[in-house]
């Protein structure tokens, strides 16, 4: 009978998911240490437990590079682009760590960073899920420890955005599971690669399921029309929550949408399935820039900025060439640093029952902290597309890309949605710089804790460099045939 | 070592900032330095071998390539030259932070300059954006930051839409390594590309000209930038978008750009009279200047879209000449508002009965700036004039010609407005110019008058896009439009222009195979 038990699944099956198993499993470590050690130490050594845990699965993963497989019986792939995205959630999770210590009170640091954990595992396992019921368990692993992060701050702000991210988020898994539903009663199969081989009959069934589907998944990333939950549940959640949300859950959803979308068009309707997809990234651009215009906190302009940088994304995978695909990692790999670094900034203002999300905090930075004010500024001009950053680097590869794929009308788009974002991004630099005569400076306070300058000093390190010399990976193929 | 030009002014910049915030005087000099310390290098410079860095490999070939020739090398001289000047004299509120945005300045401009790759030109043309428009909002008189909003979004556009050309053209080509490449080396691009691509950098060009309509943002940020920053960004920032024509037009998109011909020169001319006509009704002294600017700019882009070498050579002339006596123009009015407190003409008079100096720093650059033969604004106007008659533009020439004389009326007008007529006795009597201020000007008005006299080694400089135009537009060979026969009877200065055409002719000879 054991032997029965064990047979389904070898040794290359449980490497393939080692990395998350490792974040996975370290989270029982944070909640054991959280329950053993003296109250001073908890909160240093949840976040110095979840770093190193996270920093090894980044490591044991990079190890399967060059190897592609299937494992599961096709249920998990483990190959060049599912690592990437693993590494992606990795560094995400590790820099929202740094910021851990505006996470919660002092008894509660332990349990949340044990969700987040949870939740950056969720994320890894939808980088390499390649049937419906992968995606669905990792994308419930991921918002079920969300909801619980996002009530975390002190307020009625928290809770709403628990609230409605918890109500939001389940009508979008609703939709998800219509869809696959849908998909499966139309195929007969949970597997992409069973889309992807193309033995399927093209019936409205399949259609609607595949259109159900992406609604769902346009909810999670927040592209427009789906994106109306966003900006208050940034706004309400705690700032290293936020950073995490920003990402992660954007890095792990996107990889299951490549993965549908690249899947998808083996079939003859597959790109006209996939235009509205298109056009939904093209409107993101142009909403979420225009209306993080009048945004006066930060989190919710990050917010709302999210919605067009993954609007940049997917118009990356218009077409969806190979190229197109390795420039969208490599996009997102760029909004991962200037983000998280942005992020970092604003828990380095954040002071007691403020969180520096406020632009005023912003006010006189210039000349109160040059260096800090350097690196924000920096950030933006990442964000806002500008030299020398990873973000010009990344903008010129989709607008290439887009170019050469034949929808130049998406590189318009885009090129007008950045325009619109300069006003966006140059208001803090803006606050920063200008004369303050006559406006409240607010007094420099020490930081709960200097460990997000490291995030500052990474980031800002990794958007210069990926500017400069881009790192786009080869060998991200999303489904083997 | 070109590297070095781009990226050592931005380091040291950036340092500034580990200063002491007292150290005013120490980082004012530190800038001075560097800027001096860049033009040695460059002026010795002069052909060094590239330096090319692998950038992109795919969707398109891109590399790190920089290179020091051609009209960009002179442009890069006039830059280091202004900055250090304008440094110089320097007084501000929060100097160290001011001087630290100087250098960036300087550091992100010469790289626009020395770019030999269009996606680099692309970097650094929205790159040079980011210090102007944090000393607008940082040191500008205005409290509102609708003049640096204005800035931005105008050229951030125009930066925008080169980024989507760049994209563009190197998909169309698999490299925009091309700055420079020789003629013959890029595939033909068919006519839609190569319309939509010119679109995106003409757009970008004229804006940052710039050139009527685009012009609105330019007398509002020259009036507000310092003095100093706005000696640099008039001098030599809106010279960018007159070196992309000359040097990325009239070589990569050559059939486009003789299609535009035609609208260019009338938005050319437009600017060159309402430039002028503004200029002559403009009370603020810095945008008298502004608005001078926008009229000689326009004359250089007739210039550059007549594809007549001797014009080109004479815009390229020009755009240093430009360069040289708007920087001294800025600088002396920036002297005289710290003085007095004001710029505007109405207010100011007689100036020149107590500050002698000082009139007489002004008067050298008025003058050049009007066209007194001897000086260089001249030697840029005759070639222009010479080369715009010999292609057959004969009204536009003529046309051309009125606000060569309004500009007489204009900077006069400057001159008299604030040196001559009677003291006004409520303003305030201060020292005349120091001997600092004096030593800054002096390289300036050095180079004015060296440049009137002998412009032929920046003429000379041309020959490299003079080349590519002979080549690829004149159907007759392209030494037969630049014999002394065809250029004498008709030239103003006969002898003079005849040498020099023949001197150009010659080096496109020894260029051309």
């Amino acid at each position: 009978l054991t032997k029965q038990l064990i047979i389904p699944f070898g040794g290359a099956d449980w490497s393939a998911v080692a990395p998350l198993t490792i974040v996975a499993l370290s989270a029982l470590l944070v909640i054991l240490a959280d329950l053993t050690l003296p109250k001073k130490l908890r909160r240093p050594a949840g976040i110095g437990i979840g770093i190193v845990a996270l920093a090894a699965a980044g490591i044991v993963a990079l190890g399967g590079w060059g190897h592609p497989y299937a494992a599961f019986g096709g249920a998990f792939v483990q190959g060049g682009f599912a690592i990437v995205f693993e590494e992606i959630v990795v560094v995400a999770a590790i820099f929202s760590l740094l910021l851990g210590y505006s996470l919660g009170r002092d008894d509660q640091a332990g349990g949340a960073i044990a969700l987040m954990l949870w939740s950056a595992s969720g994320a890894m396992l939808m980088a390499g899920a390649s049937n419906l019921l992968t995606i669905f368990l990792g994308l419930e692993l991921l918002s079920l420890a969300l909801y619980c992060l996002c009530a975390l701050a002190p307020g009625a702000a928290s809770r709403e955005s628990a609230l409605k991210y918890l109500i939001l988020s389940s009508t979008a898994s609703a939709f998800l599971l219509y869809g696959m539903a849908l998909i499966f009663g139309s195929t007969g199969s949970v597997a992409l690669a069973a889309i992807a081989n193309g033995a399927v009959i093209s019936n409205s069934l399949f259609d609607v399921g595949c259109g159900m589907f992406l609604i769902g998944l346009c909810f999670k990333l927040s592209l427009v029309p789906f994106h109306v939950w966003t900006p208050d549940v940034y706004e309400g959640a705690p700032l290293p929550v936020t950073a995490f949300m920003s990402v992660v859950t954007k890095a792990g959803t996107l990889a299951v949408l490549a993965r549908f979308a690249y899947a998808l068009v083996s079939l003859p309707q597959g790109q006209a399935i996939l235009v509205p997809l298109w056009i939904v990234a093209a409107i993101s651009m142009i909403v979420g820039n225009v209306a993080a215009l009048a945004q006066t906190d930060i989190k919710r302009l990050l917010a709302y900025s999210g919605i067009a940088q993954l609007g940049y994304i997917v118009a990356a995978l218009a077409g969806t060439s190979q190229q197109g695909l390795r420039y969208a990692i490599f996009y997102l790999g760029a909004y991962t640093f200037m983000n998280l670094g942005a992020f970092a900034v604003v828990a380095l203002l954040s002071r007691e029952r403020d969180e520096g999300s406020n632009l005023q905090s912003f006010t006189g930075l210039g000349y109160r902290q040059p260096v800090l004010a350097g690196a924000m500024t920096f950030f933006l001009l990442s964000l806002a597309g500008l030299p020398p950053t990873a973000g010009f680097t990344g903008k010129i590869l989709i607008l290439a890309t887009d170019v050469n794929v034949g929808y130049a009308w998406l590189a318009v788009v885009l090129i007008v949605g950045t325009a619109i974002s300069a006003y966006v991004y140059f208001k803090i630099v803006r606050a920063m710089y200008a004369r303050t005569t006559g406006a409240r400076i607010p007094r420099t306070l020490v930081p709960a804790s200097s460990l997000p300058w490291v995030g500052v000093a990474v980031c800002a390190l990794a958007t210069l460099v990926l500017g400069l010399y881009p790192l786009a990976p080869s060998d991200v193929v999303p489904l083997l045939k | 070592m070109i590297w070095a030009l781009v990226i050592v002014p931005i380091v040291a910049g950036l340092l500034l900032y580990a200063l002491p915030r007292s150290a005013e005087a120490s980082a004012k000099w530190t800038g001075v330095a560097v800027s001096f310390g860049a033009f040695l290098a460059a002026a010795f410079g002069y052909g060094a071998p590239d330096e090319s860095f692998r950038w992109l490999q795919r969707p398109f070939t891109a590399n790190f390539h920089v290179g020091l020739n051609g009209p960009g090398y002179w442009i890069v001289l006039l830059l280091a030259l202004s900055t250090g000047c304008a440094l110089m004299v320097a007084r501000l509120p929060r100097g160290r932070d001011f001087v630290a945005q100087m250098l960036v300045l300087l550091g992100a401009m010469t790289g626009v300059f020395v770019a030999r790759d269009l996606m680099l030109f692309a970097l650094f043309w929205d790159l040079m954006l980011v210090p102007v428009f944090i000393v607008l909002i940082a040191w500008s008189p205005a409290q509102s930051n609708a003049t640096a909003w204005k800035y931005l979004i105008y050229n951030l556009t125009g930066g925008l839409a080169l980024l989507l050309a760049t994209a563009a053209f190197g998909i169309v080509q698999g490299t925009t390594d091309a700055i420079g490449a020789p003629p013959g080396s890029l595939a033909t691009m068919s006519d839609v590309w190569s319309f939509w691509i010119f679109a995106g950098f003409a757009f970008a060009f004229l804006i940052k000209t710039p050139v009527f309509p685009f012009h609105t943002w330019a007398p509002d940020t020259y009036a507000d930038l310092p003095a100093p920053m706005a000696a640099v960004v008039s001098g030599v920032q809106s010279k960018a978008g007159l070196y992309g024509f000359l040097v990325i037009g009239t070589s990569l998109l050559n059939g486009p750009m003789r299609a535009a011909a035609e609208l260019m020169i009338v938005l050319g001319l437009l600017s060159l009279l309402y430039g002028a006509l503004a200029a002559l009704a403009s009370d603020d002294a810095k945008r008298v200047v502004a608005y001078s600017s926008l009229s000689h700019l326009g004359l250089i882009v007739l210039a550059i879209f007549s594809f007549n070498p001797i014009a080109v050579g004479g815009a390229v002339v020009f755009i240093v000449a430009h360069g040289l006596f708007s920087a001294g123009l800025f600088m002396t009015i920036g002297e005289i508002e710290l003085r007095e407190d004001t710029r505007a003409l109405s207010r100011l008079g007689g100036l020149g009965a107590r500050s002698p100096r000082l009139a007489g720093g002004l008067a050298i650059v008025t003058l050049a700036a009007l066209g007194l033969p001897g000086l260089c604004g001249f030697a840029g106007e005759i070639l222009i004039l010479t080369g715009l008659y010999q292609t057959g533009l004969v009204w536009p020439t003529l046309i051309a010609l009125i606000p060569i004389v309004l500009a007489a009326a204009y900077m006069l007008r400057l001159f008299q407005g604030m040196m001559q007529g009677p003291e006004i006795d409520d303003l305030p009597q201060r020292e005349d110019m120091s001997p600092l201020e004096i030593l800054a000007l002096a390289p300036l008005v050095a180079a004015i008058v060296l440049l009137g006299v002998d412009p032929e080694p920046v003429t000379a400089s041309a020959a490299q896009p003079l080349g590519r135009v002979a080549v690829a537009g004149c159907p007759s060979p392209a030494k037969a439009c630049l014999t002394s026969e065809t250029l004498g009877p008709k030239s103003i200065e006969g002898v003079k222009f005849a040498t020099l055409a023949r001197v150009a002719g010659q080096r496109l000879e020894a260029s051309t195979p």
